[in-house]
């Protein structure tokens, strides 16, 4: 516990800490310390702390040692007598939820970051999102779609596209008809040609400051990611 | 029983709504309907002169819509066609002079006294646009092939979803043989790019020039393969649901005939 020292001034000794956080207090105590030379600490920083200790929220942490609740209970009634502290409750860690993080599956805990819309985007209608968005249908000519991450057409892309807003070079527009009137990756615009496509799923990125288009299955640019990644 | 509302619009001009909803309107009017034709286009009114009824003209859907006169005296009846009226637009206002609240009150009434009424909406998604649909309970969409009216036809098409309408699509001046010959959008592209529920195709035909020069109703043309399309358009939205919707074909004559039965062509 010695580590601890010099990282609060308003500790006295080795067994106990007092911290400001958020709308009230955490104090650090270990509970296998005599009590009454507990309570002596406890009476010198609250003493410092005045008006400041009067119905504040102190959180009592125990740093892992258990099986001293009576001298924790003793404790909190010392402090709500002596120094009329408002609410005090003990410090459960957070380990319980880490523990169920397992890491070889972050997409289990990935909050989405996508938008997905099914239906045909007509002319005259906008797309905005700051994540990344997946259309199942068509996009018409006349229709823009903007996005903050990648965009994702499972149907004819006609319309007008803009991925990776304002800056990531590294968002992807993928269309399974790969026609636009006109793509912007990052900033970097690009306008559709006339030919026809061939009916093959297509994709767009930045390459070297500019946007090339590939054929989605023979550049396959997501199997060289080597695990699953969440989006 | 209430009569429907039918709003006739395209977003882009020159399409052939007025056309459309004189056509149909006769049409469905000769199929023992009471039909109601109003021009919403106020200030560039043009289905009277379609008509033929301009000369007759007293009132017309402003003063309707702003009480000065009763519905009864500003529908015109045509000659022709029993049960066939029209509420004529104004051409000295604007556009701005209908609410639409006012036009809501007004459909209610129309609604009472007629089977169709079908409005003909002005080019656009202005204002005029709004008067006409906001009572509408179905619409017609007009699209010619051509990459421009199919991209103003899908922006009311998203419209008039965001307003619950669900419309139909009629594409009007199809060129059976340039279609054949590649020059020419077919009526399956632009179902492609739209992808709604077809109300009919209707050929482009010499006669709807004369005929409207003339104040002519198409449908009476019986040589008019327009107003023969048009005929069929207002049998389906007349319950004949199942009659099969025409495509324009551009080859007439005994050998194709011969062909077609035995597969060789389409």
């Amino acid at each position: 516990m010695n580590n601890r020292n010099d990282k609060t001034n308003t500790e006295t000794s080795n067994s106990v800490k007092l911290k400001g956080s958020g709308n009230g207090f955490k104090l650090t105590l270990d509970p296998s310390m005599p009590e009454d030379s507990i309570k002596g600490e406890l009476s010198v920083l609250f003493e410092n702390l005045k008006h400041l200790a009067q119905n504040a929220k102190v959180v009592i942490d125990t740093d892992g040692v258990k099986g001293y609740d009576h001298v924790i209970e003793n404790i909190k009634s010392y402090l709500t007598k002596k120094f009329k502290v408002g609410q005090i409750s003990t410090y459960i860690p957070e380990q319980t939820i880490e523990q169920k993080t397992d890491s070889s599956k972050p997409w289990m805990f990935h909050r989405s970051d996508v938008l997905m819309l099914k239906g045909r985007i007509r002319s005259g209608q906008k797309i905005e999102s700051k994540k990344h968005i997946i259309i199942a249908g068509d996009v018409n000519p006349g229709a823009e779609i903007s996005a903050g991450g990648d965009v994702i057409i499972l149907g004819k892309l006609k319309g007008k596209v803009h991925a990776g807003l304002p800056d990531n070079e590294n968002a992807i527009i993928f269309a399974l008809e790969f026609n636009p009137t006109q793509i912007q990756i990052s900033g970097i615009t690009a306008v559709g040609g006339d030919e026809t496509p061939g009916n093959k799923a297509e994709f767009a990125c930045v390459d070297k400051n500019k946007i090339i288009v590939q054929d989605y299955l023979k550049a396959n640019p997501f199997a060289k990611i080597p695990w699953p990644e969440a989006m | 029983m209430d009569g429907k509302i039918l709003v006739i619009t395209s977003g882009k001009g020159g399409v052939g709504k007025t056309t459309a909803t004189s056509s149909i309107g006769a049409a469905l009017a000769m199929q023992g309907n009471r039909v109601a034709v109003i021009d919403m286009d106020i200030g560039l009114r043009n289905l009277d002169v379609i008509m033929g009824l301009e000369n007759r003209i007293v009132f017309n859907i402003v003063d309707v819509v702003n009480n000065r006169c009763k519905i009864s005296q500003a529908a015109i009846k045509d000659r022709r066609i029993d049960n066939l009226f029209l509420i004529p637009a104004s051409q000295s206002d604007n556009k701005d002079v209908l609410t639409t609240k006012g036009v809501k009150r007004v459909a209610k009434m129309l609604k009472k006294e007629f089977d169709y009424i079908i409005m003909d909406s002005p080019a656009g998604i202005e204002r005029g646009f709004e008067n006409s649909v906001v009572s509408a309970d179905e619409a017609i969409v007009i699209c010619t092939p051509d990459v421009s009216a199919v991209r103003d036809a899908d922006r009311v098409i998203g419209l008039l979803y965001s307003k619950s309408i669900t419309p139909k699509l009629l594409i009007n001046r199809i060129e059976p043989a340039r279609v054949a010959k590649g020059e020419m959008l077919s009526h399956e592209d632009v179902l492609d790019v739209l992808s709604i529920e077809l109300a009919g195709l209707v050929p482009l035909d010499e006669y709807v020039l004369t005929a409207s020069n003339m104040g002519l109703p198409l449908v009476l043309q019986k040589e008019s393969k327009a107003g023969l399309a048009f005929t069929r358009i207002a049998r389906r939205l007349n319950g004949e649901t199942d009659l099969p919707i025409e495509v324009p074909t551009h080859k007439t004559g005994m050998w194709n005939t011969i062909s077609k039965k035995f597969g060789f062509t389409k």
